[in-house]
């Protein structure tokens, strides 16, 4: 990267912030500054406060205590439209955009140029044109649905979006986590050109490699305080570890599970149009089989099929031994399967139910004699929970105040609670801190040890190459490759997963 | 977005502060109506009066409590009870039994609450919009069966209103036990036993899975569309019950009656704290929103207010119940 411009006075500073929740200090007196043509990256565990510092910058959440000066102005608290208008754009993890509008509708949404009364829809076009130009990516049609375009050409209309309020402050919260390798890269092109035109952006990210190709600071958050103020992007990765998570962690992945002989999930020719074109495979005890491939190559759309959550046009499912009817989620997991989806938020929890009715959802039968017994329930939650080392454990809390990585224990613990046969994971740890993988890949490695099969999707080779028994790649809805885990190699498996004919810059062959 | 607003209120549980509030609005009525008429209102007639009224609508919006925790909605229960009322009146009228009469209704109900549940599940028409044609279709019925004329059912209780022997139709109208006419203990053996099946089962936590987040209930292995279509059929069934309340009552089944019971339950459930986008019920709620209803009325009754003010101020406090229920209010 080349050299942060030091000197110069910052867009945005933050100064000793305090945010109270009844019961909790999500902020106890942070500091952060971004300064104009910078890449600032916010590093922290989850429940660091990362998320709530965002949102008090960006006006949707009022801090208790502590300033935040816009170019030398205090920011107005607790009020988003104020922070928008002076030049505070955040684009958040789940893109907030409206699928059924095109790209320019979008960008425009809420603020459409307007020639008297009616809209001006052929500036609005020319505009979102000349936005998508600016960022490099004139090849995104205005007139689009943004329902059509693949999440990292998604991810661009957002940018678009921010800097058509004139953003001067880009907050990205995770911007990388649903993008594969080719489209971060696009990612960071743009980045850079924003920052060359003296943008100032706050980059979130859970990958430390990103951090020293993109960055230029680094702050670190721990439990709601500032652990590193702004020091330099060509940290240690280790040091930087060590400042999150306040102590070192010996080993991310630990060893993998050899695998045995019983085959607990076989799936013959399955096939779900578009995504899924004919896979088959096997899981047996004792193993983890991992599925590789690029965003859109048909791997949760894989595991939906086999659970029978989508409709499976033909093949077979055999959970061991069992034949599973088609469009049956129910007798699925009956027959032992258990799926973590992707999206925890939307399709593995009721975030307004405490932990007990989460965890005991796929299992009531369990505490059922006519009647439910809650308070067996309760027990053997709070049992399930402390196993897995949850964060709180304690079984009334609600799923919403839970961070990330725990609430992906608390699906865990539902499919243990129902003493699954073959746990099917997808993206376990998408955006989840670095101890707490950790933490996942052992809980993981130790139920296939136990005897559990395990299908395990992920984007992040690395982890793959980390824990699994037996990795295998798609490609547009079919398996390409398959190879021993511990002799794959990054290099290997991408080379399977990129469409041979199209370029690394997948997003302009969308829609 | 709302994740950090959802833990201010949520841990000490929305839905206890809530029933607890409703539990002295109640109270609060109760007294108000003492005071503004001392002789009238706190007097033993007088609450077994607004319990039997209240007992109609209430069992009607124990079943709504069901429906709306699946995010759904049941449009037609005042229909139904008229039509089904016809029907068991028109099967009995001449030389039909009790038994007869009560097994048609709710027979009939429970059809036109299936035929609600298959058109939702089976034809993915969307609940309000089932329901709204239901409504007409059910009262057109109403109306088509016995010439758009009532069915006299006192034949049932030999001719006469009085004094009906136990299990005769009248009975279940007028009918007391220690005191209690027999239509309120109906209503709440229905509450205690619509509690313990939402709170105290498996298919209770199914119910309100299905409308907290669909997608997540079905990968957990919940029977989502099973749950869906029985939560339309458990709604016909408490119409029919409610129509033999009614037809018990009255003496016979008319096929303008029922007319607006669906506000009437809705809004219960509403004031109640049951969340209109579902994933969040309260049979106790639910229970003491048909208390504050029944309490209103009566109140305003005995004020001498008109029943086109009393439906003005109905609808107004449905609005209410349903303004404050907004996300943001809660905070």
């Amino acid at each position: 990267m080349n050299g942060s411009p030091a000197d110069a006075p910052p867009l945005l500073a933050v100064r000793g912030l305090v945010k109270d929740y009844p019961g909790v200090k999500a902020l106890r007196g942070v500091d952060f500054d971004v300064r104009p043509g910078e890449v600032h990256c916010l590093l922290g565990p989850n429940g660091a406060g990362k998320s709530t510092l965002i949102k008090c910058v960006s006006g949707v959440v009022e801090p208790s205590g502590g300033e935040i000066l816009v170019a030398g102005e205090p920011l107005p608290p607790g009020d988003p439209a104020a922070s928008l208008q002076r030049g505070i754009a955040t684009i958040y993890q789940e893109l907030d955009l409206v699928e059924d509008l095109n790209v320019a509708q979008n960008v425009f949404l809420g603020h459409e140029p307007r020639r008297g009364t009616f809209l001006d829809l052929a500036r609005m076009r020319a505009d979102s044109r000349a936005l998508l130009a600016r960022l490099g990516h004139e090849a995104i049609d205005p007139r689009t649905p943004v329902r059509a375009l693949r999440p990292a050409a998604q991810q661009i209309v957002s940018i678009a979006r921010a800097l058509s309020h004139q953003a001067r402050v880009l907050i990205m919260d995770e911007p990388s986590a649903i993008l594969d390798s080719g489209e971060i890269e696009t990612l960071f092109e743009v980045v850079r050109r924003l920052t060359d035109e003296g943008v100032g952006v706050v980059y979130i990210s859970h990958r430390l490699d990103e951090i020293k190709r993109i960055g230029n600071r680094v702050t670190v958050l721990a439990d709601g305080a500032t652990a590193a103020n702004g020091i330099a992007a060509t940290t240690p990765t280790d040091e930087l570890v060590r400042l999150m998570v306040g102590r070192r962690v010996e080993q991310l992945y630990p060893q993998r599970p050899p695998g045995g002989s019983e085959v607990l999930l076989e799936v013959r020719e399955i096939q779900g149009l578009p995504f899924v074109r004919g896979v088959s495979l096997e899981v047996r005890a004792g193993e983890i089989v991992g599925i590789g491939g690029l965003v859109g190559s048909g791997r949760s759309e894989l595991l939906r099929l086999i659970c029978g959550i989508d409709q499976r046009e033909r093949g077979e499912v055999v959970v061991a031994g069992r034949r599973l009817a088609p469009n049956r989620p129910d007798l699925a997991i009956a027959a032992g399967l258990g799926l973590a989806p992707e999206d925890r938020k939307s399709q593995g929890l009721l975030l307004d139910w405490d932990l007990t009715k989460n965890v005991s959802l796929a299992d009531l039968g369990r505490f059922s004699h006519g009647l439910l017994n809650v308070r067996r329930e309760r027990a053997a939650v709070r049992d399930q929970l402390r196993v897995l080392g949850t964060v709180p454990d304690d079984p009334d809390r609600l799923a919403r105040e839970l961070s990330g990585g725990n609430q992906q224990k608390v699906v865990l613990a539902r499919w243990l609670l129902r003493e699954c046969r073959v746990l099917l994971l997808d993206e376990p740890t998408r955006g989840v801190d670095i101890a707490t993988k950790a933490e996942i890949y052992r809980i993981v490695t130790d139920l296939a040890r136990a005897g559990l099969g395990v299908l395990l999707v992920s984007s992040e080779f690395e982890e793959l190459s980390g824990i699994c028994t037996r990795i295998l790649v798609m490609r547009e809805g079919e398996v390409v490759a398959e190879m021993p885990g511990a002799e794959a190699t990054q290099r290997e498996l991408l080379a399977h997963a990129v469409v041979p004919t199209a370029g690394p810059d997948l997003i302009e062959e969308i829609a | 977005m709302s994740a950090a607003v959802g833990t201010l209120r949520g841990r000490v549980g929305a839905l206890q502060f809530q029933e607890y509030a409703l539990g002295l609005v109640v109270i609060a009525l109760f007294v108000a109506g003492a005071i503004l008429k001392p002789d009238t209102f706190p007097t033993w007639d007088n609450v077994r009066n607004m319990l039997t009224q209240a007992s109609i609508v209430g069992v009607l919006a124990v079943g709504m409590t069901f429906v709306i925790a699946t995010a759904g909605i049941d449009l037609s229960v005042g229909s139904m009870v008229a039509a089904a009322g016809v029907f068991g009146g028109v099967l009995v009228d001449p030389g039909g039994g009790t038994l007869l009469f009560i097994a048609g209704a709710i027979g009939f109900a429970v059809l036109l609450g299936t035929i609600n549940a298959t058109s939702i599940v089976v034809g993915r028409v969307v609940p309000f919009i089932a329901t709204l044609a239901m409504l007409s279709v059910a009262r057109g019925l109403a109306l088509l069966l016995n010439d758009k004329l009532p069915v006299g059912l006192l034949d049932l209780n030999g001719g006469s209103y009085g004094d009906p022997a136990a299990f005769s139709l009248l009975w279940f109208g007028t009918g007391k036990i220690l005191g209690i006419p027999v239509s309120v203990w109906i209503f709440l053996g229905i509450v205690v036993g619509g509690w313990i099946l939402l709170n105290r089962t498996r298919y209770g936590r199914h119910v309100v899975a299905v409308g907290g987040n669909r997608e997540a209930a079905r990968i957990a292995g919940v029977p989502v569309r099973r749950i869906v279509f029985s939560v339309y059929v458990l709604s016909g069934l408490m119409a029919g019950v409610a129509t033999v309340l009614l037809c018990a009552r009255l003496g016979s089944a008319s096929p303008v009656s029922g007319n607006l019971y669906e506000l009437d339950a809705i809004g219960a459930v509403v004031i109640g704290g049951t969340s209109l986008a579902g994933g969040r019920a309260t049979m106790v709620g639910t229970f003491l929103g048909v208390l504050t209803f029944a309490l209103i009325f009566s109140l305003m009754t005995q004020l001498d207010l008109s029943t086109e003010i009393q439906q003005v101020t109905k609808g107004a406090i449905v609005l209410g119940a349903v303004l404050l229920q907004r996300p943001e209010a809660k905070f």
